[in-house]
């Protein structure tokens, strides 16, 4: 400021007057450049034009300016960054202070006027018309700061919470229009749940600077999550507090997310039947799922401390540890199924699969999720010995065991075929219908009547009897059991069953049933034909009984003796037929 | 005159039967048939006015059994006059049962008749008038 000339210019039509303030000036040595003009008309011209003053002196008593307060009001209007002083002969202090509010700077009476006072004035109009300007640009640099931020803004009535004023990034947010704002509260636009702690929270703090997270309802009536920071503030005069609002809404929504998703994790992992486990490579626990307890019998906290090799059964370790060294090439393996020593010594079953997973922060291990299959392993070696078992009795056995595939009409034969019915391997047929054509023609169709019936019946056991043709032509008569294999629609699958050779059986009950037949004979003749003389002889022996001298009796004896001929006769010939039948 | 006809192939049998029922009150030889075919043919005989009968009949006989006269029998007018008894030398019960399906068979005896059993016979109601 020092180091530039001060433009100055005065409007003076009194030369007297003009040159008092010239000397004044050169007085204090100024460094000072002084503009005249001596008419309105002319200050104008120069205000108007581009210039530089730094200062306008004005004197009242204008010859084309017949009212002070009209020619005051001009000027400032003029010169609205320029510091104007009043110079006037008048010494009426009452338009003087009313000049003041008219926005002039100083006011200066002539008579009473000095260099020091005319200088003093100038510097200090300057000075404060450049600290008034600097307050005024830094004002409206902080009002851009709060309309234009991206941030909501806005400002509250301290004890009431009425705002003040608001940014338009909240009025974007909230979707209320600036005055609608300004007829509310903050109150207004609280989530009712949130009401109470915020209201706490900021009677606590009324004249600090606090922060917080808030739920505020937007015009919509959505929910919006924000983190202010609010601050206690003048405004306009009044205990205000300016606020900042982030909007984390979204930041929330995925927090919650990612909670979720965490408890959906802990759910999987924790709730489920599998066993996961996530392990170093020399077998140490790093994590254990709780359903430890339930396959293991062993709570997830004592296992952590152990190494998982030692549950390990010693037969299967080494498979286990080959497993765990595959790793180093390949990231996922499925363990051979092995044991595992629960709490009660049992040994159970698992089915593991290891996902090498050290290189991912997260986890930084070797993953197993292990499934329990024990009773299905069980199971299975029960079926192995029932095959087994099948196989041996199937060998054993002296009767032809059948194995039909119902849906794919193939059969197979134990040694059986060969042994019982004299057929080489060649011979036999491997499709029902080569079985069927050995079945007797008469037989048949009873054999196909009740398999039919059993596949529709649904019962699972069929007995028949049927004579099958041997490899010489001849028969042998069978008796069948068979037992029909169903799979879950209840469809016939296959059909189990085991051909005994009835043939001596049956040859031997034919025996017995001639001979029952003829031994009825031999019953019959006995009570018929051996009767039939003894009855006579009876007969006579009791007319001879009861007649005395009777004049036949000659001829009486005579039958008895004929009858008794014939009955030694009848019972030869039966003694001979026994002998024969037995 | 009510009449006993004999038919028993058995021609010892038919002479003791003929003496027995003669000790019983028959006054006359009752007339006897070797074949009951014969027998059939004379209880048809038109000339033969008398239709009172009572019959000893033997089951097993070579031509015609006794159950096959008693089924032919049965289709004759007025049979229902003649009342059968039926004689067998068997003692199977099966005969006995059978017998009481025609309704001509009176009584069913097994071999030997005897005195005392015609005697018998003759003291029933239904059968005194033969025995004279």
């Amino acid at each position: 400021m020092k180091n530039k000339k001060l433009n100055i210019l005065v409007i003076e039509d009194h030369l007297g007057d003009y040159i008092l303030i010239e000397d004044y000036l050169n007085e204090e040595h100024l460094d000072i450049q002084l503009t005249r003009a001596t008419r309105f008309s002319e200050a104008r011209e120069l205000l108007t034009a581009a210039h530089n003053f730094a200062v306008v002196l004005l004197d009242l008593s204008l010859p084309d300016a017949d009212n002070n307060e009209g020619l005051v009001k001009s000027v400032v209007a003029l010169a609205p960054k320029i510091p104007v002083i009043v110079l006037t002969g008048y010494s009426d202090k009452e338009f003087g202070v009313k000049t003041l509010s008219l926005g002039i700077s100083d006011y200066l009476l002539k008579d009473e006027l000095s260099a020091a006072q005319l200088s003093k004035s100038i510097y200090y109009s300057i000075e404060r018309n450049y600290a008034t300007i600097q307050l005024g640009e830094s004002e409206k640099k902080y009002k851009s700061l709060f309309d234009s931020s991206p941030l909501p803004m806005w400002v509250l009535e301290r004890n009431t919470l009425q705002f003040l004023n608001v940014n338009s990034a909240a009025i974007n947010l909230y979707g209320y229009t600036y005055d609608e704002f300004l007829s509310m509260t903050v109150k207004d636009i609280w989530v009712k749940e949130d009401a109470e702690r915020i209201t706490s929270f900021w009677k606590s703090s009324i004249n600090d600077t606090f922060k917080t997270t808030v739920k505020h309802y937007s015009k919509a009536g959505k929910i919006i999550e924000l983190e202010i920071k609010s601050n206690p503030i003048e405004f306009d005069g009044k205990e205000a507090r300016v606020t900042l609002a982030t909007d984390i809404t979204a930041r929330v929504e995925a927090e919650q997310a990612l909670m979720l998703s965490e408890q959906r994790f802990k759910a999987l992992v924790q709730e489920a039947s599998e066993l996961v486990m996530i392990l170093e490579f020399n077998g140490d626990y790093s994590y254990v799922s709780p359903s430890s307890k339930i396959i293991l019998g062993i709570e997830a906290d004592l296992l952590i401390n152990d190494n998982f090799f030692h549950l390990v059964h010693k037969d299967d370790i080494t498979a286990v540890k080959e497993g765990f060294r595959k790793l180093t090439d390949v990231k996922r393996i499925q363990l051979k199924s092995y044991r595992v020593k629960s709490e009660c010594g049992e040994w159970r079953w698992l089915e593991t699969i290891l996902t090498n997973l050290s290189n991912d922060l997260s986890v930084g291990g070797i993953v197993a999720n292990s499934r329990d299959i024990t009773e299905f392993v069980e199971q299975e070696n029960k079926l192995i010995e029932s095959l087994l078992r099948y196989n041996i009795v199937s060998k054993a056995t002296s009767d032809t065991v059948t194995d039909y595939d119902v849906q794919l009409d193939k059969m197979e034969f134990n040694e059986g075929m060969e042994k019982m019915f004299g057929y080489t391997q060649e011979q036999i047929g491997s499709e029902g219908e080569w079985w069927n054509k050995n079945i007797h023609p008469e037989d048949r169709e009873n054999v196909e009547a009740k398999t039919e019936e059993l596949y529709k019946s649904g019962a699972s056991n069929l007995q028949v009897e049927y004579r099958f043709k041997c490899a010489d032509g001849t028969y042998k008569y069978i008796l069948d059991r068979s037992f029909l294999v169903t799979d879950e629609q209840g469809n016939a699958k296959r059909m189990i069953g085991s051909m005994q050779d009835m043939t001596e059986i049956y040859e031997y009950i034919n025996t017995i049933k001639n001979r029952n037949a003829r031994l009825k004979e031999i019953a019959w003749t006995q009570s018929h034909v051996v009767r039939a003389p003894l009855a006579r002889i009876m007969a006579i022996i009791d007319l001879l009984q009861v007649q005395e001298g009777v004049a036949d009796q000659s001829k009486l004896l005579g039958y008895i003796v004929t009858s008794a001929q014939e009955l030694d006769e009848i019972i030869r010939k039966i003694t001979e037929k026994t002998e024969q039948e037995i | 005159m009510a009449k006993i006809l004999i038919i028993d192939d058995d021609s010892i049998v038919v002479f003791v039967q003929q003496k027995i029922l003669q000790k019983c009150g028959v006054s006359y030889e009752p007339l006897a048939f070797k074949d009951a075919r014969e027998g059939l043919n004379y209880l048809q005989d038109e000339s033969n006015e008398e239709k009172d009968y009572l019959i000893f009949l033997d089951i097993n006989m070579p031509s015609l059994s006794g159950w096959e006269f008693l089924e032919k029998l049965e289709k004759f007018e007025e049979s229902d006059k003649i009342k059968v008894i039926m004689v067998t030398s068997s003692i199977d019960s099966y005969d006995k049962k059978k017998s009481v399906d025609y309704k001509n068979v009176f009584d069913f005896i097994e071999k030997p008749i005897t005195v005392e059993r015609c005697n018998e016979l003759r003291a029933k109601e239904d059968l005194s008038k033969f025995f004279k």
